[in-house]
């Protein structure tokens, strides 16, 4: 009974942590403008929240440097279980234009696993939008 | 006894991971240190293995922001290397793309710095707006963001009538808008009281440490790339140059939105002078040897990038220096005896755009030598609760 | 100020410590400069003629030699200042005394390049990763990075 309370609400009102991890900063601004009034993803009970503990669902942009790696996956480990990250934009999928230098270890997948990817140079919000709906769906 | 704070690399008031190690003596910071490098992407590396288009792509996703004025600037370049002349009017819309992005830009600041200051609903009435804008750029180019307009040579789409209506139509309201914001800002006193006095820079102090831009600006310091080194279009438009003298985040604030009228302007009129015409001329493949340094006025304060080809089909060097990376320095120089719930509110108005240059936020403890993480949301929270019952400051008007 | 006047005055007032002065488009000059007159050349430049704004340093790895290009501007030209200096005996003296913000971009080539640049205030690293191994200068044209192999979750490879 509990379980299905708990469930209920985890897809009602899902809470994420927006995460940067050495992007060109497009897509973070196509995540942000996804919360204005346009948008509006709070509609959908979303809500950005500030730490990792506190999270649903890690919302992450950008190829992974070196220097992000390991606080990449320190921050995945704070997250409590059930934990879902929708890899966003090109970069995270596969490291986009950057693919090949020497500070870039790839897409995100390289360091955490991803349940969702969102393509696009920069994902649109309404993609995200699609991307988080999906993902709730799944749930 | 003296703290050390360090706000680590993830944090969410600030979009890209930085890192600033601060110390402070009770609330007030005595000194701060920036770690770069979460956001090295090795750019300038990859370019040296993509011939002249490619590379094209490449610099425009240097930022997202400022995309455009990296690819702008590389192409001004690239074109000097290559003893071509683009024709007039793609150089016009070229140029009314930079200024719409300008407009983009600072609205987006406008919003962010309403948001450090508590002020969120002044936030989303901002950003409502920018999606005019956003909706214009979707129309020249076919993408909100990272445009892809330029080609070396020209532009790659063409204007037609109804999307120059289109264009006007939306900068008149924008015009309108940005007055409303203008007046609510200005008669709004504990916004101008919260940012009145914050994050001092003297202008002797702006020059010496090599500041750009508005935040250089609003110290005094008149120079602006469009006016000095008018590449193209700049010297047949009338327009201003904004600056401020009270060297502090209002100044940087009256800067910015006097930018933003002047941008409205700038853009009416290269609508209205555009000249008919090809907006394109073929490039060769490869580039004769040489070298050439362009600078082009992004919307954070000078954008520089030097190539150097060797008849090849791709560069030897490229090198890019980012607005941002400029105001460093300056950055350092502002937090120092600053108050720790200020950082956020300094921070955000030189305009930081880490991902040109990368950073998070930490202050370390001197007195005990720990470490705590003091996230950026928490610092927001600390610093409006420290500022909703202070006194309004006594010569917090704002100036015109 | 035209661009002749300009050169002339800076031949007067540097004299003997600039080589040789190129103007190869308007408001562009090169100046080369050895490297023992790099800081008395800045000095003078700053004093006499007002250069106080750096916009970057450069560094080119051209083979045997590294060319470090310091680019300044003032209202009414952009000057260039190139030295070059040898690639086993890479030393160049540090301008933080005179332009105090020119010391983002000497910690910027001193890593990337592997050049030393003498007296400055604070050499650490500024882009590269804290676990970047020592001796590894990415912008020198015989570095290659071997991208090691990628793991594609659930899918050939």
């Amino acid at each position: 009974m509990l379980n299905k309370l708990v469930r209920w609400s985890r897809i009602k009102s899902p809470w994420i942590l927006h995460l940067n991890s050495g992007a060109c900063n497009a897509c973070d601004i196509e995540i942000v403008a996804a919360l204005t009034p346009r948008f509006d993803v709070e509609r959908f009970g979303i809500l950005l929240k500030a730490t990792p503990r506190h999270a649903d669902v890690i919302v992450a942009s950008g190829p992974v440097t070196r220097q992000m790696r390991e606080r990449l996956i320190r921050i995945y480990e704070q997250t409590p279980d059930p934990k879902f990250v929708i890899a966003v934009g090109a970069c995270a999928m596969s490291g986009c234009v950057y693919r090949g230098s020497y500070n870039i270890m790839g897409g995100i997948d390289q360091v955490i696993p991803v349940n969702i990817y969102v393509p696009g140079c920069p994902a649109r919000p309404d993609a995200i939008i699609d991307g988080v709906v999906k993902l709730l769906g799944k749930l | 006894m003296k703290f050390q704070i360090p706000i680590g690399p993830q944090h969410p008031a600030l979009k890209e991971p930085i890192s600033l190690r601060m110390t402070v003596d009770g609330e007030i910071i005595t000194d701060a240190d920036i770690r770069l490098g979460y956001n090295h992407r090795g750019v300038e590396k990859v370019a040296e293995a993509k011939n002249w288009i490619q590379n094209i792509y490449l610099v425009e996703r240097i930022c997202g922001i400022c995309s455009h004025s990296h690819s702008t600037c590389y192409v001004q370049g690239v074109e000097k290397l290559m003893e071509l002349a683009p024709p007039k009017r793609g150089m016009y819309i070229r140029y009314l793309v930079s200024e719409l992005e300008r407009v983009h830009s600072h609205l987006l600041w406008l919003g962010v710095a309403g948001h450090e200051a508590g002020f969120d609903s002044f936030f989303m009435y901002v950003w409502r707006d920018r999606e005019i804008v956003m909706d214009l750029l979707e129309l020249i180019s076919g993408n909100r963001v990272h445009y892809a307009i330029n080609t070396v040579g020209g532009v790659r789409r063409d204007l037609d009538e109804g999307q120059k209506a289109k264009i006007l139509e939306g900068v008149a309201t924008l015009r309108k808008r940005s007055e409303y914001y203008l007046h609510i800002g200005a008669n709004e006193p504990s916004f101008v009281a919260r940012i009145a006095g914050v994050g001092f820079l003297s202008l002797e102090k702006a020059i010496a440490l090599c500041a750009v831009g508005p935040t250089a600006r609003a110290s005094g310091w008149p120079r602006d790339v469009r006016k000095e080194d008018p590449y193209a279009v700049y010297d047949e438009m009338d327009f201003e140059v904004g600056t401020a003298d009270s060297c502090d985040v209002l100044g940087r604030v009256v800067v910015r939105v006097k930018e933003l009228l002047e941008s409205y302007k700038i853009c009416e009129q290269i609508l209205h002078k555009l000249p008919p015409g090809d907006i394109a001329v073929k490039a060769p493949r490869k580039a004769k040897p040489g070298e050439v340094v362009s600078r082009y006025e992004a919307p954070r304060g000078e954008n520089i990038h030097y190539i150097k080809s060797n008849g090849t089909d791709k560069p030897e060097r490229l090198k890019v220096r980012a607005p941002t990376l400029g105001n460093y320095p300056a950055t350092v120089e502002m937090l120092k005896s600053g108050f720790i719930a200020d950082i956020p509110l300094i921070f955000a108005s030189i305009d930081p755009c880490i991902c040109c240059a990368e950073r998070a936020v930490s202050l370390v403890n001197i007195r005990s030598g720990e470490e705590t993480i003091v996230r950026l949301s928490d610092l927001r929270r600390r610093s409006i609760e420290q500022h909703k019952n202070a006194p309004p400051k006594r010569n917090a008007v704002w100036p015109f | 100020m035209r661009d002749a006047d300009i050169i002339e005055r800076i031949q007067r007032e540097l004299g003997g410590k600039v080589a040789e002065i190129a103007n190869p488009a308007p408001r562009r000059f090169y100046l080369k400069i050895l490297p023992p007159d790099l800081v008395p050349a800045t000095a003078l430049l700053r004093d006499r003629l007002g250069m106080t704004h750096l916009s970057t340093i450069s560094g080119v790895d051209k083979g045997e030699t590294f060319e470090i290009l310091y680019h300044f501007s003032i209202p009414e030209a952009d000057l260039n200042l190139r030295t070059e200096i040898p690639k086993d005996k890479p030393h160049v003296a540090s301008i933080t005394p005179i332009i105090p913000g020119a010391i983002l971009y000497e910690r910027e080539i001193q890593e990337m390049l592997g050049l030393t640049v003498d007296n400055i205030p604070d050499g650490r690293r500024l882009l590269l990763p804290d676990d970047w191994p020592d001796g590894q200068f990415p912008l020198r044209k015989d570095w290659k990075h071997v991208r090691p192999a990628e793991v594609i979750p659930g899918g050939k490879s």
